[in-house]
């Protein structure tokens, strides 16, 4: 990492739809080689959020620092420093796998773009899709080329939308392994979405839950589930998504 | 801008061509249809005046050049058009990639097609109409350039436009070559037009290119004044493609339109 203790800095961020305010005053910060979850129920702000700190979307005030560079002047070296994936996102049709992950090495300017892209697929151990088209993938495998795709660069920081969302319990679990196996061998800094639970508690040492577009709660899933009096994270997730949101006056720092 | 990325780019839009058969459509069968059509039409008018070989020179010359904004234009569109028929726009946002890497990579396999499709439409010519468009000389390459300007603006406008209202924009991406097709002369000089659009067909950088390829088609130098309206024509229209891509960009970002193509 770019001589930096802070993989992403976001300060501030706010963005309004016509008169809806989907993210109010959201800050949030991820350590070098830390794994966070951002959660929350459907129409917290999370994927806006996640737009505004890739840069797809411009926030109406505040501030991003990815890996050192502010956006969105530093753009393009700063997403030099991150590998983004959804589970929502096709593959495209017209690409066998291969050549749509020698596509993103070259965009991530590596210079030994077929050596990346056999070791991406050999370490989630799906090498015999590589001459599969894309469309003709499920959407497990979907989900794991797009990590890969996702990896191929050894970002600092990688940042995952729903990745195991609609997906088999044993994909999931391929899935959730080769993040983890990943974040242990290079220490990258994970910034994941997720409605599971189990996986939030498996994967990341803090969450940070947003309801009505704010941070409501931050710290480590211990604690956010005790400062809630919930009997797990899933019990918090059910109380902001009853409305619990809207009796907090404040986001809190529970850590 | 980083050439590796700009090579990544065309790659991309040359598999698309290559796995596409309908993109052919473009490249092969449009120059065939209108080699034919422009090249029999002048045939037959010709004849009726005992000109027949000089009238289908006329048309075939505006056929081919007329294949130079369209190659350009739905080159550079239909390859953008790609990234959202394929939901793969947040993909390549999320990457390193620039916005001039991505327009650069697009018009170089652009580039292509053009080639292809301009030696489709001008071997047809040859071969069934003995009209050989290089015989009007090096003074095809002002005109072609200008052409191209103008091909690759006019994409830029509905990319943004795109960006700003969505695909259903995407018609736009052949309506506006459908709009210079008459405006521009191609076929006839603009007088030929009603009164009251010939205004507009004179503002318009490509009726001057036209105008300075019929004179080159009928034997008289190169009308150095009618291609430096052209090129100031162009020009203008590249500048205000530049900036009304950008603006749309700016407000594709701000409002969130990104949700439109995921």
């Amino acid at each position: 990492m770019a001589a930096t203790e802070t993989a992403l800095r976001a300060r501030g961020l706010v963005k309004h739809f016509k008169r809806v305010r989907a993210v109010d005053r959201v800050d949030l910060t991820v350590g070098a080689g830390e794994r966070v979850a951002l959660l929350g129920p459907n129409g917290a702000g999370k994927t806006t959020t996640l737009m505004m700190l890739l840069g797809v979307i411009t926030p109406d005030a505040g501030t991003v620092e990815l890996v050192g560079r502010r956006l969105p002047g530093e753009r393009s070296a700063a997403m030099e420093q991150v590998g983004f994936a959804a589970g929502y996102l096709p593959l495209p049709e017209r690409l066998r796998v291969r050549e749509f992950l020698e596509l993103f090495a070259d965009l991530y300017g590596i210079p030994d773009r077929r050596g990346a892209v056999a070791h991406g697929l050999e370490r989630f151990r799906i090498t015999g899709l590589a001459d599969t088209m894309g469309n003709e993938l499920s959407s497990g495998q979907r989900t794991l080329v797009g990590i890969v795709k996702a990896t191929l660069h050894n970002p600092p920081l990688l940042v995952l939308d729903e990745p195991t969302a609609s997906l088999d319990p044993d994909v999931a679990h391929r899935v959730r392994g080769g993040l983890e196996r990943i974040c242990a061998e290079d220490g990258t800094a994970l910034l994941v979405t997720s409605h599971n639970m189990q996986e939030v508690e498996r994967l990341c040492s803090r969450v940070v839950f947003l309801a009505g577009g704010r941070v409501v709660a931050n710290g480590t899933p211990e604690q956010v589930v005790s400062h809630f009096g919930s009997r797990d994270l899933e019990g918090v997730f059910l109380h902001l998504a009853e409305g619990g949101a809207e009796r907090i006056s404040d986001a809190r720092q529970v850590s | 801008m980083r050439a590796q990325r700009v090579r990544a780019v065309a790659r991309r839009q040359s598999y698309v061509l290559k796995r596409a058969p309908q993109r052919w459509f473009d490249v092969i069968v449009w120059p065939v249809v209108d080699a034919i059509l422009f090249g029999a039409i002048g045939v037959y008018f010709g004849s009726q005046h005992g000109a027949a070989a000089a009238s289908a020179a006329f048309l075939l010359a505006g056929i081919v050049l007329f294949h130079v904004v369209f190659q350009a234009e739905i080159g550079l569109a239909t390859g953008f058009l790609e990234e959202t028929w394929s939901r793969n726009l947040l993909n390549l946002m999320v990457t390193p990639l620039t916005e001039p890497e991505y327009g650069t990579g697009v018009a170089l396999f652009g580039m292509v097609r053009l080639a292809i499709g301009i030696s489709v439409v001008s071997l047809v010519a040859l071969a069934m109409f003995a009209f050989n468009i290089t015989s009007l000389g090096v003074a095809l390459i002002p005109l072609v350039v200008i052409l191209l300007v103008v091909g690759w603006s006019v994409a830029l406008i509905v990319i943004g436009l795109i960006l700003r209202v969505g695909q259903g924009a995407e018609i736009l991406t052949w309506g506006f070559i459908a709009f210079l097709l008459p405006l521009s002369g191609i076929f006839y000089p603009v007088s030929a037009l009603p009164a009251g659009i010939q205004p507009i067909a004179l503002a318009l950088p490509t009726t001057h290119v036209f105008a300075a390829a019929h004179a080159l088609v009928e034997g008289h130098p190169l009308p150095w004044g009618q291609v430096a309206l052209g090129a100031a024509g162009a020009a203008v229209l590249a500048a205000v493609s530049v900036w009304f891509l950008t603006r749309m960009l700016a407000t594709f970002r701000r409002r969130g339109y990104i949700s439109r193509h995921v």
